[in-house]
């Protein structure tokens, strides 16, 4: 057992940190860290950010050197999202290209697709969305009912998507379609790279609970894809699909990390805020029930950790990161829950009339979003239960 | 980055595991409850032939010199099938106070037979109507010359060879005056068997009448007996921890393992979301606890700054999630479940006796409170006052 870092891993991290405090947007430096609402603002203040990781080497960290990568190790990378929680760092937006597309590119793309895509991810300068979900396909994305059908040297593709990330702000979209019917549910089922600025696609906002917009519907009549746009083979988009999942290797060190720092705001408030003149970190039940917090949420930090090692020794993620995702997110959900159930009355109050200057209260809308995201905790569970414990799978499936 | 147990400890563990299924697994802990002790007997001299007792005792006085963390195997194995015992009293309790805090005629007096496995020792702290708080102990160790003549009742006291006795040298508060006494079997001394709700407990009454034992008997300095053992508490809960994570790896298995085979509704009830979500919430519980009280072992082995919030951390948690899962492991079975027939109820009863067994996860809980330094003084910003 050893936690600690190697001399390499920690040079890694200061030149990180010191590239950051050159480099992070002026605002984010005063403690300003509002993302613009005005949606053109908001991606271009976006992108830019990611043309700063780009020029300084910090965009895709671990990609491959020939495509403008560093080769980062897997603790490198775990590290690079420590430091990312701890200064607050606006998000990537183009997190769905850089961490899933463009590996998939790489690994199983043409040679024109990787010529044509994966520097423009890496730059910016093409943003990325996936298209998966629909309003009858969420957890199961064998239901998917878009087409794609031929016609001639092209696809005719139609039908909606639903829950699709930065598909207001994205240039391309990493699509799945039927493209035939088969007895297996998980055949006839290709991946397009779709061109999302053309007349057949529309995007709408669907605004969260929060107020946010981070998801949109995209509606398809007759958009056009090529031969050249499919990746894989077609009807073999399932197995494109998986690879791609196997890429995220790191992702969920992110929600980790945020999670450990949410709890250190938790503590910092309950020290700042009094009810009836004792501070509620004093309170006997606050105290009690926020010690019992602190260790579900170390043992799912300390978990997180096994895991990595489990990766690090087999060169490979397994079903673990289920685990470490279930863990996560259901912890974040109730951190927020309690964090505002012990302002008492304030607890109720928003924006400026809120008790601190980090609005709980926004958190906890949020949070409801993360233990659906990515898969919802009963899909979690179901892959735990049948991967890790062998119980069988559910009827129908 | 390596968060995991070394190959020579995983390569233990499959020894002990190897061991103690030869011997009949659970049936150490059936055995003993009809009132049979000779396989119990026989599995701890077992036990002690494969090393385990030497672990922690340094070389000098025939042990093997290793950490906390060489004995999570043991503790988890033994944990997994219930053996009946003081290991974790003795082995990590006991034995790191006598190695920091014992003379040298203590240490060659108790650690090679605690490493030969001859010699166990558990701790006599709680009195009758009494808490587990510093100030509850009336227990007296009257001076008299070279000697301390003790006089008390302790209870809820684990069976062993020697006592690990808790008792008042001098006035004072908040644990100051009491001292640590080794207490041997002698005159004075007797024993009443309790009945407790685990029955593979060996728990007594002690009472103890004008013993009489050497002054030399104070493991540490007299006076500071609460202080060291504070210090004691923390490499036994990361024990117990362990010991409870493998009760609760057993458990998952078993619940598991009948889901898939129990069939109900012409299908195995784990295909089941009710059953399966259920199990996997155990599994949750076991990782989590697991994570926990390998850290808190190695925040002992290596008197980490957080090891305080860290072991209490393993044994709050382990402790209430342990319960749970016996539990949840009741309800999966249905009736078999709740008969005596079926492993399901040894593990119930050995969780609870754990929840209230030398303290309380409240109190747990508050020792993470005060290991992280949780105060409004330590704030940096302004307090905001509201209602």
């Amino acid at each position: 057992m050893n936690f600690t870092f190697t001399k390499q891993e920690e040079a890694f991290r200061l030149e990180l940190r010191s590239w950051l405090e050159e480099n992070l947007p002026d605002g984010w430096k005063a403690g300003n860290r509002e993302l613009p609402r005005d949606k053109g603002e908001y991606s271009k203040f976006l992108r830019q950010w990611q043309r700063t990781l780009y020029e300084g080497g910090w965009a895709a960290i671990s990609w491959p050197k020939a495509y403008g990568g560093r080769e980062a190790t897997l603790m490198e990378e775990i590290i690079y999202h420590q430091e990312m929680v701890r200064i607050q760092s606006p998000p990537l937006v183009n997190y769905v290209g850089i961490h899933m597309v463009a590996p998939t590119l790489m690994q199983m793309g043409t040679e024109e697709q990787k010529r044509n895509f994966i520097e423009k991810i890496l730059t910016g300068e093409h943003v990325w969305s996936q298209g998966y979900s629909e309003p009858n396909a969420g957890s199961d994305l064998t239901a998917i009912e878009t087409t794609a059908v031929k016609d001639g040297g092209k696809w005719v593709i139609n039908g909606q998507k639903v829950w699709t990330s930065f598909a207001h702000v994205s240039d391309f979209c990493f699509l799945l379609a039927k493209t035939g019917q088969s007895e297996k549910k998980h055949e006839g089922i290709t991946v397009f790279l779709l061109d999302m600025n053309q007349p057949g696609v529309e995007t709408r906002p669907i605004i969260q609970m929060d107020g946010k917009q981070e998801f949109n519907e995209v509606y398809l009549t007759d958009a056009i894809a090529y031969d050249s746009d499919v990746v894989g083979e077609v009807g073999k988009g399932w197995a494109v699909l998986i690879a791609l999942m196997l890429h995220e290797r790191s992702g969920i060190a992110a929600q980790v990390f945020t999670l450990e720092r949410q709890f250190d705001d938790l503590v910092e408030m309950a020290k700042q805020v009094k009810i009836d003149g004792v501070p509620l970190v004093e309170d006997p039940i606050v105290r009690n029930k926020m010690a019992g917090l602190y260790a579900r949420i170390r043992g799912a930090l300390l978990t997180y950790y096994r895991n990595i090692t489990h990766t690090l020794k087999n060169g490979r993620p397994g079903p673990e990161s289920s685990l470490d995702k279930l863990l996560v997110s259901e912890l974040t959900k109730e951190l927020f829950e309690f964090a505002i159930a012990i302002q008492d009355h304030h607890g109720v109050m928003t924006e400026e009339d809120a008790i601190s200057n980090k609005s709980w209260q926004e958190g906890y809308l949020s949070s409801f979003g993360v233990t659906i995201g990515g898969g919802t905790s009963e899909v979690q569970r179901n892959t735990i239960g049948e991967r890790i414990l062998g119980l069988p799978k559910d009827l129908g499936r | 980055m390596d968060f995991s147990l070394s190959e020579d400890q995983e390569m233990f563990r499959g020894t002990l595991r190897k061991y103690l299924n030869h011997v009949g697994g659970t049936d150490v802990a059936r055995e003993f409850i009809k009132g049979n002790t000779t396989l119990v007997d026989e599995v701890s001299t077992g036990l002690a032939e494969l090393g385990s007792t030497a672990i922690p005792v340094s070389e000098e006085y025939d042990g093997l010199g290793l950490g906390p963390l060489d004995l999570v195997p043991f503790f988890e194995e033994s944990g997994r099938v219930l053996v009946p015992g003081v290991q974790a009293e003795t082995l990590a309790l006991a034995v790191p106070l006598l190695e920091k805090y014992g003379t040298e005629e203590q240490k060659k007096k108790y650690l090679p037979g605690i490493a030969s496995g001859s010699i166990t020792v558990t701790l006599a702290w709680l009195e009758a109507g009494k808490s587990y708080g510093p100030d509850e102990i009336t227990c007296l160790a009257r001076q008299e010359g070279d000697d301390l003549i003790l006089d008390g009742v302790k209870m809820l006291v684990p069976h062993g060879d020697v006592y690990l006795v808790l008792a008042k040298t001098a006035e004072g508060i908040g644990g100051e005056g009491l001292s640590l006494i080794l207490v041997d079997q002698t005159e004075g001394i007797t024993t009443r068997r309790l009945n407790v709700l685990d029955e593979t407990q060996y728990v007594v009454e002690l009472t103890m009448d004008q013993v009489k034992v050497p002054k030399s008997q104070v493991l540490g300095a007299v006076g500071q007996g609460w202080d060291v053992l504070q210090e004691g508490l923390l490499s036994f809960n990361a024990a117990l921890s362990a010991m409870m994570v493998g009760a609760m790896d057993e458990i998952v298995s078993m619940a598991a393992e009948y889901s898939k085979i129990r069939i109900q509704f012409n299908q195995p009830i784990g295909r089941f979301q009710a059953i399966k979500h259920r199990i996997v919430n155990m599994k949750l519980d076991l990782e989590t606890a697991r994570s926990l009280s390998y850290y808190a072992n190695w925040a002992v082995e290596n008197q980490t700054a957080d090891r305080e919030a860290a072991v209490y951390s393993a044994r709050s948690f382990t402790t209430e999630a342990f319960a749970r899962l016996a539990a949840d492991n009741i309800q999966i079975h249905g009736g078999i479940g709740f008969t005596e027939e079926i492993d399901c109820h040894l593990f119930l009863k050995r969780a609870r006796y754990y929840q209230n067994y030398l303290g309380s996860v409240r109190k747990s809980r508050e020792r993470i409170a005060e290991g992280l330094d949780w105060s409004a003084k330590k704030s940096e910003r302004d307090v905001v006052s509201i209602g």
